[in-house]
């Protein structure tokens, strides 16, 4: 690991100030992923911006229903707020799948959205890639690429976003706050992060000098009726093999409400557009969650080891409907 | 090579003093701020019984207790963690009394080579602290009551993330049960 | 006080372990634990391709290399060999190299942070040549790789006449079996530390299972005599085998170091170089042909075992013999041909691992009793029950079995326990409405204990116990605790001979300067040969004491005892006994036929495995375990039935998990991350049961245990995977996207 300087930021401005003043400077929040990036020389910044220290760590109601999510909430903290667990269940479901106890108590709500996407070859320096360095070709496409995207890769790169956190965000319609040089703006959480297209190096579209202030949940009742599945290798503390975040609402047999992301499958957590526009106004039954989750996986495309994952996908997505339907706000 | 100015005061560069608060005794270190909190105990400060398995925050042997949470401290930079109070294995008993957990692993045989065992103890303490406090997991059945079983679905999940390859799991549960049932059932 | 013959005092008692204490403080002291002062960092830059020659070494820039210490091949004193069996695999790449991280150059400086730089600034220049990467391929020759036809060691095990039952044979059955490579993963990584010089010779630190196989390397590779060199073990966190061999390689590495430098030199792996580089499970590949009547009797077996070896022979030949002996289980057939090889590829050498190519070979013959029982329309366990061995017949080495062998008793014990048959028809009926499917299943087998023919006659393993001036008795023995419980059943064992209290037993800590050859930590052998070399040391110094008057042959307390020593000790200064192995007689094995005794004692056990199949997202997990064994006394049961669960979940991982992904021979996925064993969440109640059939030659009746647990789990998970979906499956490990392969298939 590289030697950097570090300093710590007692708020916002001061943290934007920092970074704009110094060349290859980065924000560290609970390290999880940065650290271990730094380690295996990954990611090699020359200033670290300690952002722990920052007023950023409530959540808070909303008039109006939301809930506005400081960027340093922790993870345990986030999963365990009673709000989350009775309003957006499928948040503290996504949060708890994802890592150990220990590295929630570390992670925070912006760290976990600014974890890069990423792949073994990503971290194998002596494999070529192209989010590591542009340019140098991807190993993942003819290699092992088990865990890789099946959805809007490029042939750049086939790397996935490893949040679960992010996923449910993504189903929840959440908004990113943020602030920059004199700018603060708001981003919805499914263009916070990128396709890799042919710039794979670019995980979000947040800018170099912005800093995630917090995440806004809107009001959204029928989440109340939400859940979060993970497929994995084993029972806990795995990567998703695929994942689904979902939330539904039936009046009368007919779907009111639908709202569904996938995880593991995509170089950003993946909000089903196309599957919900099937399912909104239809009759809620285990046929319709089929095509729906068809239709979504239609512009799959699978690579010599991750093909099942496409099956796997739309298994899961109707498995989930069809619990949720069946519990229909029973949690 | 471009030589950057480092901002001032703000950075400090090199090493930097960093003043760590471990098992209730101050430490006063001079550290690069890129040693690890694991490093900074094992190697600066003499406290080798926390571990490293992986130092990618995938074994867990190097949890630790940072004001009574638990955290990998393979993952943490030292220096992000001054003015905090900091528990390892060595500060978990009471001078020759061992912990009710510490002794409840021999009692169970929750280990059989022992390299995990520092990491198990200290999460599992802080494990049961998060219980107590109703924080759910994932397989918490329902999600938003607060009143949840002891039950050994909650301690494994809840333990997942230390591994132990001997496999002694079914004595770290049962350690954890032996220590902490009679608390839990209150 | 009654004396030890009528009534157990210690063995057979759950004692805390000895070092329980010092491991649940923090306070044991593993290597990385240790520091001397002026100590370097020494680290390894290996090969990044599998075959070809280093034309050049670059080393790159901005690195201070001159304050750097660097060893290569030339700077080696002695044998640029690992002295193990065949001494074919180098401490250092000359020029020619033969598998991915092959190690080629060492370096050393007091700076953690920049060996790392240093380490990863270098790069080769090469000519590559052709790799060879599957059994297949090696065993077709599409190179040769090594020697003349790419074979380490092939055997023959020849029973009867096979070839004369498949005329008359009324049903035959064919199957082929595959299982893959495994991690051993102990938590702790490799390392050592070593101070090396001229005057004093070399003396190493380390983690590791085998001191003297240290210790015999590293006389080769300085070239010293034996004296000179000095071997310690560490507090060891954990080894499955992953310790038995390449502990010798690290510790060259560092002595070499420590040699050129004048320095003390630590190396400790990290953890993506320790899974890259060590050693691993041997994959497989067997097949089998066998001829049964259609009343359910096994008439000729004819079984083709492979293993893959990696690029060096290191201890291939005799995880092959192992898994070779064991291939044919523990059922009676008057007609077996067992033809095994293991052969060459150009990945890192397959090393040691708990069960020893026993799981491997058990794997496929369980399998494939399953599919012979299914082509009879018999029940899996009708089937085993009609060809279980009994005492007085043979195994497939013409063994004949002197021990009450009961194996249907253990599968009747391990049926009621787990509810095995109930649950075979409520699933069944269940199974039609649900879409969650359960099932149930299991293996038996046995295990041998000890080395393998006339391994342990050649060994002459050495055990000292000597009174202490606090008139302590200490074991002294190079046979190291690695979490299995050496110290304490130990301990047990002596205190039980002497009839004297637990507490006055210490075990020293193995260092070649001070504890005797008694072999190395493996092969089930601990318990079972070190164990009774313990009990014989032991009662060498009682009857010393005795002889010289200073004790009473019986009815004496611990206090007594203790005085005697130290009265002794008194008079006629030190007190020392050695007990060295001694082959029980009627142990006769021909080496050249492989037939005859192979091992001293058997283990022989059934285990259950409940398992729930989620089709729809094709994830497997097992629900219950019952794990019944006959392993003669057992010495200490808590700690016994914590080897069986360990050996359990190393097996569920095995058989569900734990998927090395090779990538032009390399372990792409070399990350905890990313290779993925059992959590507490994945591992389900285990419940084990010992029948106990005292073994005369074991101490107080002891055989062995440690490997047993390792071969029963991949079986029968399959087979209650099976029984749960209908669909067989012949290979582990099985990944979802595996059983979705399968589940698949079976419903097109």
């Amino acid at each position: 690991m590289k030697n950097f300087a570090y300093a710590r930021a007692q708020d916002a401005d001061t943290a934007v100030q920092l970074i704009t003043q110094n060349q290859n400077a980065k924000f560290l929040s609970g390290g999880t992923n940065l650290v271990d990036l730094m380690r295996e020389n990954i990611e090699q910044p020359d200033h670290l911006i300690d952002v722990t220290g920052l007023p950023l760590a409530q959540v808070e109601e909303l008039p109006g229903g939301g809930v506005s999510i400081g960027a340093l909430v922790r993870n345990s903290h986030l999963a365990a707020n009673q709000i989350i667990r009775e309003r957006y269940p499928v948040l503290s479901q996504a949060i708890l799948m994802g890592a150990s106890a220990q590295i929630r108590n570390m992670a925070t709500t912006g760290g976990n959205l600014m974890q890069r996407t990423r792949c073994y070859y990503f971290y194998d320096t002596d494999a070529r890639c192209n989010k590591r360095e542009p340019g140098t070709g991807c190993d993942a496409l003819e290699g092992f690429n088990r865990i890789h995207a099946i959805l809007g890769a490029s042939d750049d790169c086939i790397a996935t976003h490893p949040s679960d956190m992010c996923v449910a965000l993504a189903a929840l319609d959440a908004t990113v706050h943020v602030t920059g040089t004199g700018v603060e703006r708001t981003i919805p959480i499914v263009e916070f992060h990128r396709l890799p297209e042919d710039t794979p190096q670019i995980d979000t579209n947040l800018q170099p000098d912005e800093l995630i202030t917090s995440v806004e949940l809107p009001a959204l009742p029928f989440a109340r009726n939400s859940m979060y599945r993970k497929v994995r290798d084993r029972a806990s503390y795995a990567f998703a093999l695929v994942s689904v975040a979902a939330a539904l609402e039936v009046e009368d047999g007919t779907i009111k409400n639908v709202r569904l992301a996938l995880g593991g499958v995509a170089h950003k957590p993946w909000r089903a557009t196309e599957a919900e526009k099937v399912l909104t106004g239809a009759k809620a039954d285990e046929e319709i969650f089929k095509r729906a989750a068809a239709e979504e996986l239609k512009a799959a495309r699978g690579y010599k080891h991750n093909s099942f994952k496409i099956e796997l996908a739309e298994r899961t997505i109707v498995s989930v409907l069809k619990t949720l339907a069946s519990e229909g706000g029973a949690r | 090579m471009s030589e950057t100015n480092s901002g001032g005061r703000e950075f400090a560069d090199r090493t930097v003093p960093v003043i760590l608060q471990i098992n209730g005794i101050k430490h006063e270190l001079q550290l690069e701020p890129r040693v690890s909190l694991l490093d900074a105990l094992r190697e600066y400060v003499g406290l080798t019984g926390t571990k490293k398995g992986c130092n990618q925050g995938a074994c867990g042997a190097c949890t630790v207790l940072v004001d009574n949470e638990r955290i990998n401290s393979c993952f943490a930079l030292a220096v992000q963690y001054q003015d905090r109070e900091i528990t390892t294995i060595e500060g978990v008993a009471h001078s020759d009394q061992l912990h009710a957990l510490q002794a409840a692993f021999i009692e169970c045989d929750g280990f059989q080579c022992g390299y995990c065992t520092p990491g198990q103890i200290c999460s599992a303490i802080a494990m049961f602290e998060e219980f107590k406090q109703g924080a759910p997991s994932a397989v918490t059945e329902h999600l938003a009551e607060t009143e949840i079983e002891f039950s050994e679905a909650e301690i494994k999940e809840r333990m997942s993330g230390n591994l132990c390859r001997c496999g002694a799991y079914v004595g770290i549960v049962e350690a954890i049960r032996e220590a902490f049932d009679k608390e839990a059932a209150r | 006080m009654s004396s030890p013959k009528t009534e157990r005092r210690f063995v057979g008692k759950s004692v805390p372990r000895k070092e329980g204490r010092d491991k649940v403080t923090g306070a044991a002291r593993y290597v990385d634990d240790i520091r001397f002062p002026e100590m370097l960092y020494g680290a390894t830059v290996r090969t990044t391709s599998p075959r070809g020659r280093i034309k050049e070494i670059i080393f790159g820039e901005n690195v201070p290399w001159d304050e750097f210490t660097i060893v290569t091949a030339k700077d080696i004193p002695g044998e640029n060999y690992v002295a193990l069996i065949l001494n074919d695999q180098p401490y250092l790449v000359e020029e020619f190299f033969n598998h991915t991280e092959e190690p080629v150059l060492l370096l050393a400086h007091e700076d953690k942070f920049l060996v790392e730089k240093a380490r990863r600034s270098i790069r080769f220049e090469i000519e590559e040549f052709s790799p060879v990467f599957t059994i297949e391929d090696s065993v077709n020759k599409r190179e040769i790789i090594w020697g003349e036809d790419n074979v380490f060691k092939s055997f023959l095990v020849d029973k009867g006449n096979v070839d004369e039952v498949w005329e008359s044979a009324d049903v035959i059955v064919e199957g082929e079996y595959l299982t893959g490579a495994q991690e051993q993963l102990y938590i702790e990584n490799n390392g050592m530390i070593a101070i090396a010089n001229h005057e004093d010779g070399v003396t190493v630190w380390g983690s590791m299972q085998c001191p003297y196989y240290v210790h015999k390397a590293l006389i080769k590779l300085f070239n010293l005599p034996e004296e000179k060199v000095r071997v310690v073990q560490t507090e060891t966190g954990g080894g499955f085998g992953g310790k038995e061999e390449y502990p010798s390689m690290i510790a060259g590495h560092a002595a070499l170091l420590s040699w050129k430098s004048g320095r003390p030199v630590k190396i400790i792996y990290d953890r993506a170089e320790d899974m890259a580089a060590t050693t691993k499970r041997h994959p497989s590949h067997t097949r089998h042909r066998t001829a049964v009547s259609r009343d359910g009797k096994l008439l000729g077996m004819e079984i083709d075992f492979t293993v893959d070896g990696g690029a060096y022979a290191t201890l291939s030949a005799v995880v092959l013999s192992r898994g070779t002996i064991h291939a044919a289980g523990p059922y009676l057939c008057p007609n077996v041909r067992i033809r095994s090889r293991a052969v060459a590829t150009n990945a890192p050498p397959h090393g040691a691992f708990r069960g020893f190519g026993a799981p491997q070979s058990i794997f496929g013959l369980e399998r494939h009793m399953d599919k012979i029982a299914k082509t009879l329309g018999l029940s899996p366990e009708e089937f085993r029950r009609r060809n279980f061995i009994q005492e007085g017949q043979t195994t497939a080495t013409q063994q004949v079995i002197h021990e009450k062998v009961d194996l249907s008793g253990l599968m009747d014990r391990a049926f009621e326990l787990s509810g095995y048959n109930e649950k075979r028809e409520k699933f069944a009926e269940q199974n039609k409405s649900s879409r969650l499917k359960k099932g149930i299943g299991f293996a038996s087998f046995m295990h041998g204990a000890g080395f393998t023919g006339s391994g342990e006659k050649y060994l002459e393993s050495v055990v000292g116990a000597e009174a202490t001036e606090q008139g302590n008795v200490r074991i002294l023995a190079a046979s190291t605790e690695i979490g299995q419980g050496t110290n304490t059943i130990f301990g047990q064992i002596a205190s039980e001979a002497l009839g004297i209290d637990y507490n006055l037993i210490e075990v020293a800590k193995p260092d070649t300067s001070n504890v005797p050859n008694s072999g190395p930590t493996v092969a089930s052998r601990t318990c079972m040969i070190v164990g009774k070399l313990v009990e014989s040391a032991a009662l060498g110094l009682k009857q010393t004491l005795v002889g010289s008057g200073f004790l009473k042959d019986s009815g004496y307390t611990s206090e007594d005892f203790s005085n005697a020593c130290r009265a002794y000790i008194e008079k006629h200064g030190a007190l020392k006994s050695f007990s060295k192995y001694q082959q029980p007689e009627g142990i006769n094995w021909d080496d050249e036929h492989y037939r005859g005794d192979a091992y001293g004692a058997y283990a022989w056990a059934v285990y259950v495995a409940e398992v729930t199949v989620d089709p729809t997202v094709y994830e497997a997990h097992v629900d219950d375990f019952v794990a019944v064994q006959e392993v003669g006394r057992v010495i200490n049961p808590v700690l016994a039935t914590g080897q069986i669960e360990g050996g359990v979940a190393q097996g569920i991982g095995y058989t569900l998990y734990e998927n090395v992904v090779w990538r032009d021979g390399r372990m792409a996925n070399n990350q905890m991350t990313n290779y993925i064993i059992p959590t507490s969440a994945d591992i389900p109640p285990i419940r084990v049961f010992f029948a106990e059939n005292p073994y005369a030659y074991g101490p107080a009746g002891a055989k062995g245990i440690g490997e047993l647990p390792m071969d029963g789990a991949a079986p029968a998970i399959l087979s209650a995977i099976e029984n749960a979906t209908g669909v067989s499956i012949n290979h582990i490990p099985l990944v979802p996207e595996s059983l979705m392969e399968e589940l698949e298939t079976e419903t097109i």
